[in-house]
């Protein structure tokens, strides 16, 4: 058992000492710096080596100073990448190069956002293996600390499916360029400084960071899509997220308009693919207060653009959760087909309507410890009325039906599963909240019946469910029943099992009941000094097929405010990290920050992260923790979906089902659209 | 219990179409809960049932979204009405309806009613109906093609706007309308004589101020009565065997025996 006692008051200091303890430990991976250079300067045509870059951004933004002149366009940076990214993938375009003309100014613009591998693009290629040869300065010629961008690459077997590009498929082009020329490395940093500034200075990275990192929270789901995106506060928000495609298209964004933002899409997919062009993937940049995390998923391309000092891994985790939430809309082999059929769709055509949806999700992610934990919160409830809502939901069934949830106040109440479907696969938590924010997002659904399609990208990323929503407890409208389908036509048949439902749950006054059950509050655990804690459990019973759940009390005062929820998640998101921290991970941690003590433990059996009081010693803490952990153990009944009942509504096994369900998601119009 | 169930069985189905945006679901809460309210983007589509006299009416308010076209032929499968809504002030959702919904209702009813609604009547006109509110609304009466009064109405009609003073905000006029109306009917292969005519068929109403709406709405329940009472005597001599019914039957038959 590891204990990690730093007990300094500041704890800035110490999140910025791990990040770079992390870039560290990433730049002595094995096979660091010699080959993937090499590889760089001379690609092997015949080994596609996989990498990962990340990239250390610091020095940019003092040699270049951003200040004021920020609305100002950088004319290398803004202007050329745009143009390169609309026309490359025109095949037309592809088809007939311009040879050497681009070369000059911008080749690593002009080239960069041509991702298009095994495609014949000889010329282009060029210019652009100059342009990396050129910003990837060699060690013998500047020392890592004062290069003004700074690469870092290891060879990692474990994410070769973040190779994107393989030039094994082209080896007519070998670059002739002579590797760490002077010349050559004054253009090349040129270039990528003028880009990497363009960004910072279009996301506002190395602007004097005297925002709040407690902004975004509190503004609620006004219209973001008209900020301006030239204004200052636009740049301070703590966290933004950019959706493109992979011909640089905007598809989403948090914060203002996409068209607004092409021309800083387009810089943040010629950053992806100037990367990628030399076998490589870009992880994520590094700067003074911000972390800029991509992530490619087969056509779509998430940045998020954070300040909030979560860990890479935690805002990659929560790009997951945007691009499952995008799936979950159109399904990820009709995105697959779109884009092979046109690579430049735009794809706000079928999302338009649903950024509310997206919007909603960013917020839960930033609000909602769920998705941190990975673990789905359900109400507290007797047992007994648990047990006796699942009856009613497991005797209302028809064909086809596969998920009965019940949901009060966003939060499970419980969930009956059909057999065949469990015994196949289990509700994974990500497939819940997105469920859970479709909910949410839609006030529409207050009225009337629900019926639209909806994937489960962590079930099957390929096919819709028809789901079925309705609330019980009209005008009210906290209680919400959701009951999924693989039938596209049975929305008669689900509907009229939301009427037995309805009755039975009238037979014996639930409604009345489930409006008592509320959230416990922390006193009632009786242990003083605590004031909070997150207590994820692996030992349910039936665990392998069983919906992983958190239980959690609600933040009471002091945690009354959104500035302090906040800040309270961000110390938990810091723990988070520390425990999953993939260089050196952690079993225990007692962490004395400013206004309270926290300890997280992760055991085999269980992930717990609890707030104290300030002073509280760290022996009155672990006897706190057994204390916490009995309670617990007492009321698991309540605080959990202990036994989650199943029913049978299928007459052929599941195959059969899931084969028809491909079959709708292939006449769901898409193709139409093409 | 069962008659409860039973009771909510609708008679009748009308569907709402239309580019996303132009205000179905607008329209629909304006209708039903008589106010107007900002909504969010439908999803799916929405199922309302509304009891008109003594027939159940149901009501699907589609989204408008490309993504979710694919459910479209499923909400108009045996329609007996299709409202297909546009905006005012937005030329492209009229040809919207042309291009991609049209061919949503090949599985409505042969029969099926179209109705062509221009939403958002209030944008195109803010002065003309001010200026009409001061005049006085008789004027008005004839153009609206409402064909109930509007004191009939329980909300307030606020006053139509006069083609006349047409603003530039109004980029679809009336014409266009009525044109496309005669265009789905040669698309459908109905004779035009035999049906509706246009100038009852093409509504322009604003969900905001409630104007037309009434109108819109009970026009169209009235034109599908036909419509439920066919549905309900092919119900009585249909040659299937309707469990539910015969529960009843059995039940109603022990009553009177006791």
């Amino acid at each position: 058992m590891e204990i990690d006692d730093n007990k300094d008051n500041g704890e800035t200091e110490e999140i910025i000492s791990d990040l770079v303890s992390v870039d560290c430990n990433l730049s002595t991976g094995p096979g660091s710096l010699g080959p993937s250079l090499s590889n760089h300067l001379a690609p092997d045509p015949a080994g596609p080596l996989v990498n990962t870059t990340n990239v250390m951004l610091k020095a940019p933004t003092n040699s270049n100073p951003p200040s004021d002149t920020m609305a100002a366009p950088v004319p290398g940076a803004e202007a050329a990448p745009v143009p390169g990214a609309e026309a490359a993938p025109v095949p037309g375009a592809e088809a007939a190069p311009v040879p050497g003309a681009e070369a000059a100014p911008v080749p690593g613009a002009e080239a960069a956002p041509v991702p298009v591998p095994g495609a014949p693009v000889p010329v282009p290629r060029g210019p652009l293996f100059g342009a990396v040869g050129a910003t990837v300065p060699g060690p013998e010629t500047q020392g890592p600390q004062t290069a003004p961008v700074q690469m870092e690459k290891e060879t990692d077997e474990s994410s070769k499916t973040e190779c994107q590009t393989n030039i094994g498929g082209q080896p007519e082009i070998i670059p002739e360029e002579p590797p760490g020329e002077n010349e050559q490395d004054d253009s090349g940093e040129f270039v990528v400084t003028m880009l990497a500034r363009g960004k910072l200075q279009e996301q506002g990275v190395g602007v004097t960071g005297g925002s709040s990192p407690l902004s975004a929270p509190s503004e609620g789901p006004s219209s973001h899509r008209d900020e301006d995106v030239t204004a200052e506060s636009w740049r301070q928000h703590r966290k933004h997220v950019f959706v493109l495609s992979e011909a640089g298209k905007p598809i989403y964004s948090r914060y203002g308009s996409e068209e607004a933002l092409s021309s800083t899409m387009g810089v943040m997919m010629a950053l992806v693919s100037f990367v990628q062009s030399s076998d490589n993937t870009i992880r994520s940049v590094y700067s003074d207060g911000r972390t800029v995390v991509f992530m490619q998923k087969g056509p779509l391309v998430l940045v998020s653009v954070s300040s909030s000092r979560q860990s890479e891994q935690q805002l990659r985790g929560e790009l997951l959760y945007v691009y499952y939430q995008i799936i979950s809309m159109l399904t990820q082999a009709s995105i697959a087909r779109i884009f092979k059929n046109k690579k430049n769709y735009d794809l706000r055509r079928l999302l338009a309507g649903s950024e509310k949806i997206l919007d909603g999700l960013l917020n839960l992610v930033d609000s909602d410890p769920s998705f941190l934990l990975a673990a789905v919160h359900c109400l507290p409830l007797a047992s007994s009325l648990r047990d006796s809502l699942s009856q009613i939901l497991q005797k209302a069934i028809t064909p086809n039906l596969v998920f009965s949830i019940l949901i009060a106040n966003n939060q499970l109440l419980t969930i009956v599963q059909e057999k065949t479907v469990i015994e196949d696969t289990r509700l994974e938590p990500a497939d819940v909240h997105l469920l859970l924010n479709l909910i949410g997002a839609s006030s529409a659904f207050q009225a009337g019946e629900i019926w639209t399609p909806i994937c489960l990208p962590l079930f099957n990323p390929d096919c819709y469910f028809y789901a079925y929503i309705s609330y019980l407890d009209p005008p009210e409208c906290t209680v919400c029943l959701l009951l999924l389908s693989t039938d596209k036509e049975a929305f008669y048949a689900v509907a009229d099992c939301k009427r037995r439902i309805e009755e039975a749950m009238l037979a014996q006054s639930s409604l009345s009941l489930i409006a008592k059950a509320r959230c416990y509050s922390v006193s009632q655990v009786g242990v003083s000094d605590l004031r909070h804690f997150m207590y994820k459990p692996f030992d349910i019973p039936d665990h392998h097929k069983q919906l992983t759940q958190f239980t959690s009390p609600e933040m009471e005062a002091p945690y009354s405010t959104d500035e302090e929820r906040m800040r309270l998640l961000d110390l938990y998101r810091y723990m988070h990290s520390r425990i999953h921290s993939t260089s050196r991970p952690l079993k225990l941690i007692y962490h004395v920050a400013e206004k309270e003590t926290m300890l997280a433990w992760i055991t085999s059996k269980f992930e717990l992260y609890t707030c104290f009081s300030p002073l509280v010693t760290k022996a009155c803490a672990i006897n706190a923790i057994t204390k916490l952990l009995r309670w617990i153990k007492k009321e698991e009944d309540r605080l959990f979906i202990r036994y989650p009942p199943k029913y049978s509504t299928t007459p052929n096994p599941s195959k059969s089902s899931r084969k028809s369900d491909q079959q709708d998601s292939i006449d769901n119009g898409f193709m139409s659209l093409l | 219990m069962p008659e409860f169930s039973k009771m909510r069985k609708p008679d009748v189905k009308i569907v709402i179409l239309g580019d996303m945006n132009v205000g179905k679901t607008s329209l629909l809460h304006r209708y039903t809960e008589r106010k107007f309210k900002d909504t969010v983007s439908t999803v799916g589509g929405a199922f309302f049932l509304k009891q008109w006299g003594p027939y159940n009416i149901s009501i699907w308010d589609t989204a408008g979204r490309e993504q979710f076209h694919g459910l479209g032929s499923m909400y108009c499968r045996g329609a007996a009405a299709v409202i297909l809504t546009y905006d005012l002030t937005n030329w492209h959702s009229l040809a919207e309806l042309e291009e991609r919904f049209l061919s949503l209702t090949d599985t409505a009813n042969h029969d099926c009613i179209y109705a062509i609604v221009g939403n958002k009547a209030d944008l195109t006109g803010n002065q003309a109906q001010q200026v009409a509110g001061q005049d006085g609304p008789t004027e008005d009466q004839g153009e609206g093609g409402g064909v109930n009064p509007p004191s009939a109405c329980p909300t307030p009609p606020a006053s139509p706007v006069l083609l006349s003073r047409v603003t530039l905000n109004k980029q679809v006029s009336r014409e266009d309308a009525v044109s496309l109306y005669g265009r789905i009917l040669r698309y459908k292969g109905m004779d035009e004589s035999n049906c509706l005519p246009a100038d009852k068929m093409c509504f322009e109403t604003s969900a905001k101020t409630g104007y037309n709406v009434d109108a819109l709405f009970e026009t169209l329940f009235d034109m599908v009565l036909p419509s439920i009472l066919r549905n309900r005597t092919e119900r009585e001599q249909s040659p299937t065997v309707d469990l539910e019914d015969h529960k009843e039957t059995g039940k109603r038959t022990r009553a009177r025996c006791c």
